[in-house]
């Protein structure tokens, strides 16, 4: 089983400003969402669970050891990030061997790395585009391409940095099954998100980051539900719960399947 | 009036063998807004950039049918020329600041000095420009300083200040956090106020519906519905076009609720309520 | 995310002077100590130039460049005092080492002439905002898109080096080492440097259609948000630096 285990996280870049302020959190199994407006910590909690940055106090245990212990390319080989801007990674001139590149770093022998890219290149989507060159693909196809990369690598965690950011209906579709299929491989799954319909909806947990702080932190369905908190960190609810509250029926819900079960249970009584 | 007349536009760039743009034809009245929306390779950005000029004349390519901006042919015109009637906003807003210019301030000014506009008219206008899109108190920093959010209002206000008559916002929010959007959409609803003519590509159907006084609906380059927001959201076969209703309308459609009046789906929670109110 | 200026926001009378005439004493500085190679008037301009930089507050600002110039002086002073072709008076010896008069006597006159040369060019740049220069220049006829090249650079560099950062992240999520030996350093060469040009690329491309139109390619007079201000002293100060060149000019030739 795959887990972190976060205890008393501190970090600063500067002394006089603490970006994070002792963050404890026991991470395993369930797909978690991390929400908060910018300059909440998100980003850098998750750098700091990558190794690219090292805590100022408190430690990160991955699976009992601590994350200190590794280099950041060491670390790669089980924990996966998919960064924001796609552009910030994309060097190969063909899209398959700008996915192979992350396997071929951790040690995959030439085939399975390739093995492994097309596989992942299928689930974004882009089995079709293998020889081309990622620079002649939209944003969206691109920040697939930087998906697939991770993907690729097989790792026992996988961190998404605003995977829904530019993407449309279809691509959302996308990300939401590449999130459950993890899920049942047993991996864990962290994302960063922005867009609270997509949270609610996905993720079995939620986590609230507000001023280096964990404001909350419970089932998704109890997050969601607790609007003073959402408030506090200047989000809004996710579009089902606002709809509820504007017809006044009571009742938490995260999809829209589950509100209109209740819309029309209320409907004919 | 029609400020936008799109007769048989068709389209393909350079080096492609597929059309961008095929046989696309609308009307824009005066002050409308129009919502721009299709998946992301429907040709939501290529129209924006026929209607700004920059297709035909930046991205080449070729090019048939028309484009008139105010009476303006769009293709017989240097971007020059129609860059004072039409304005273009899109997702990036870092890519969108000069980077000559080390103030607010100055940013706003680039498009001016451009044209030549006199110093005292310019003045007043880069004021009126800061105070609609709230952004006075940052005047003096320089733009590279900003959050997107922030920066992105800037390079509206650098682009309203040119007083075009049109103002076209490709996916203005699309790279922005929650707080950078809703600024965003805070300053767009300003501007319609002021009775703009704006058209909007997007893919928060919930703005859309808010916003819109009609919806265009493009996929494979092509126009497949152009029509009043709950309209084009009551359509059954929206998911085939890639575009999923607003929450309320696919709510609505579930319940099969329709709106007694006009007899579509309702496309915003005022009316969802209302209409549940009535009909309880 | 500052812009890669060196400029010093201060108040003094060499900040408020003209640009244009600052950039003529660099010229005129510069060239007179050429044009009059004699140790005196040299002294006296290199002097003169880092009087200037005192009273524009910024001196400094200026030793730390000077400093980082020492070892071009040093070498100066050892080359010219041990091998001057004109080498002739045995001035002292260090060992084997010998050094001679007319060796050092150059040795000197060269030294002063770099730290009049920095001082001068430390007068432009330290007291000047590179905007009001180039818009300077521009209204003089430079042309507009040679200007935004040079602003532009000076503020886009910066935003470059933090996307670097940014690259490093991720390729290094990617397990790739970026720290060890030179062949590690040299393995991540292209993964670093190669989204860094591409992203480039792709942001000058949409640059270049946001500056297309903001009208910068319009046919026509450009007119300007900064008025041209009236600088104290302008016409007499340039009358005097071209006086003075030409009094330099004359001495050589009577000399």
């Amino acid at each position: 089983m795959t887990e972190l285990l976060i205890n008393y996280l501190h970090f600063s870049y500067t002394k006089d400003m603490e970006v994070l302020k002792g963050i404890d959190l026991h991470l395993k199994d369930q797909t978690t969402a991390i929400v908060g407006q910018n300059g909440a910590g998100k980003t850098t909690f998750v750098k700091l669970l990558k190794g690219l940055l090292q805590p100022t106090e408190g430690a990160i245990q991955f699976n009992g050891s601590n994350t200190k212990d590794y280099t950041a390319a060491n670390l790669a080989e089980h924990i996966g990030m998919v960064f924001q801007n796609p552009n910030d990674q994309i060097f190969k001139s063909k899209v398959l061997n700008e996915v192979m590149f992350g396997p071929l770093n951790i040690g995959q022998e030439e085939n399975e790395a390739r093995d492994k890219a097309l596989e992942a290149l299928k689930k974004v989507g882009l089995e079709d585009r293998l020889e081309k060159n990622p620079y002649d693909l939209s944003l969206s196809e691109r920040k697939m391409i930087s998906i697939a990369a991770v993907l690729a690598m097989d790792t026992d965690v996988v961190i998404f940095d605003e995977p829904t950011m530019g993407q449309d209906f279809a691509g959302k579709e996308r990300i939401k099954e590449i999130i459950s299929e993890l899920r049942s491989l047993g991996k864990l799954v962290l994302c960063i998100l922005h867009d609270m319909d997509f949270a609610a909806e996905v993720f079995e947990r939620t986590i609230v980051f507000n001023q280096g702080n964990v404001l909350l932190d419970g089932s998704t369905r109890d997050v969601f539900s607790d609007e003073n908190v959402l408030e506090q960190a200047f989000l809004e609810q996710p579009h089902v719960m606002q709809i509820a509250k504007n017809i006044g029926l009571d009742g938490i819900y995260t999809t829209e399947s589950e509100l209109v079960a209740a819309l029309e249970r209320a409907w004919f009584d | 009036m029609n400020i936008i007349d799109v007769e048989g536009l068709k389209y393909k760039y350079p080096d492609t063998d597929k059309l961008a743009l095929n046989d696309v034809s609308f009307k824009v009245e005066k002050g409308e807004f129009i919502g721009l929306i299709g998946r992301n390779t429907a040709g939501k950005s290529s129209l924006c950039f026929a209607l700004s000029g920059l297709v035909p004349h930046f991205f080449k390519g070729a090019y048939g049918g028309k484009v008139l901006v105010d009476g303006m042919e769009i293709k017989q015109h240097e971007i020059g020329e129609i860059a004072a009637k039409v304005g273009l906003v899109f997702e990036n807003p870092f890519s969108q600041m000069t980077g000559s210019k080390y103030s607010v301030y100055e940013e706003i000014a680039f498009g001016l000095e451009n044209m030549g506009i006199e110093r005292k008219e310019m003045i007043a206008r880069i004021d009126e420009s800061l105070e609609l899109l709230a952004i006075k108190e940052m005047k003096d920093q320089n733009p590279f300083d900003l959050s997107g959010g922030q920066m992105q209002r800037v390079a509206i206000a650098s682009v309203i200040a040119m007083r075009p008559d049109v103002l076209i916002l490709d996916e203005p929010t699309s790279q922005l956090d929650p707080q950078g959007s809703a600024e965003v959409f805070r300053v767009v609803e300003n501007l319609t106020k002021e009775g703009m003519t704006i058209i909007m590509a997007e893919h928060k159907m919930e703005k859309i519906s808010q916003y819109a006084d009609s919806v265009l609906l493009l996929d494979d380059g092509e126009l497949i519905d152009y029509d009043t927001p709950e309209n084009v959201f009551s359509r059954d076969d929206l998911i085939n076009h890639g575009i999923a209703a607003p929450m309320v309308t696919s709510v609505a459609k579930a319940m099969g609720m329709k709106k007694s009046d006009t007899g579509k789906y309702p496309v915003t929670l005022s009316e969802i309520s209302r209409e549940m109110g009535d009909q309880r | 995310m500052s812009a890669m200026t060196l400029y010093v926001e201060k108040n003094s009378i060499i900040h408020h002077m003209d640009p244009l005439t600052k950039l003529m004493y660099v010229f005129v500085s510069i060239a007179a100590t050429y044009i009059v190679p004699v140790h005196e008037f040299v002294f006296l301009t290199a002097a003169f130039s880092l009087l200037l930089i005192i009273i524009g507050k910024v001196f400094m600002k200026i030793l730390p460049i000077i400093a980082i110039s020492i070892i071009l002086i040093i070498s100066i002073i050892i080359v010219q005092g041990m091998f001057h072709p004109d080498n002739k008076t045995v001035l002292f010896s260090i060992g084997a080492i010998t050094f001679y008069q007319e060796g050092l006597s150059y040795a000197v006159l060269l030294t002063v002439r770099v730290i009049n040369m920095l001082s001068a060019f430390g007068v432009l740049i330290l007291t000047t905002k590179p905007d009001e220069l180039i818009e300077r220049l521009i209204k003089k006829g430079m042309s507009p898109k040679i200007g935004y090249v040079f602003l532009s650079v000076l503020q886009i560099i910066p935003q470059i080096r933090a996307t670097m950062g940014k690259i490093a992240d991720a390729q290094r999520s990617r397990g790739m080492e970026t720290e060890g030996s030179l062949i590690v350093r040299i393995r991540a060469f292209f993964p670093l440097i190669g989204p860094v040009v591409l992203n480039s690329l792709n942001d000058t491309r949409e640059r270049a259609i946001a500056l297309e139109m903001r009208g910068f390619n319009t046919k026509g007079k450009k007119t300007f948000l900064n008025e041209s201000r009236e600088y104290p002293y302008r016409k007499i100060i340039q009358f005097l630096l071209i006086a003075i060149l030409m009094a330099t000019i004359v001495w050589r030739v009577l000399l």
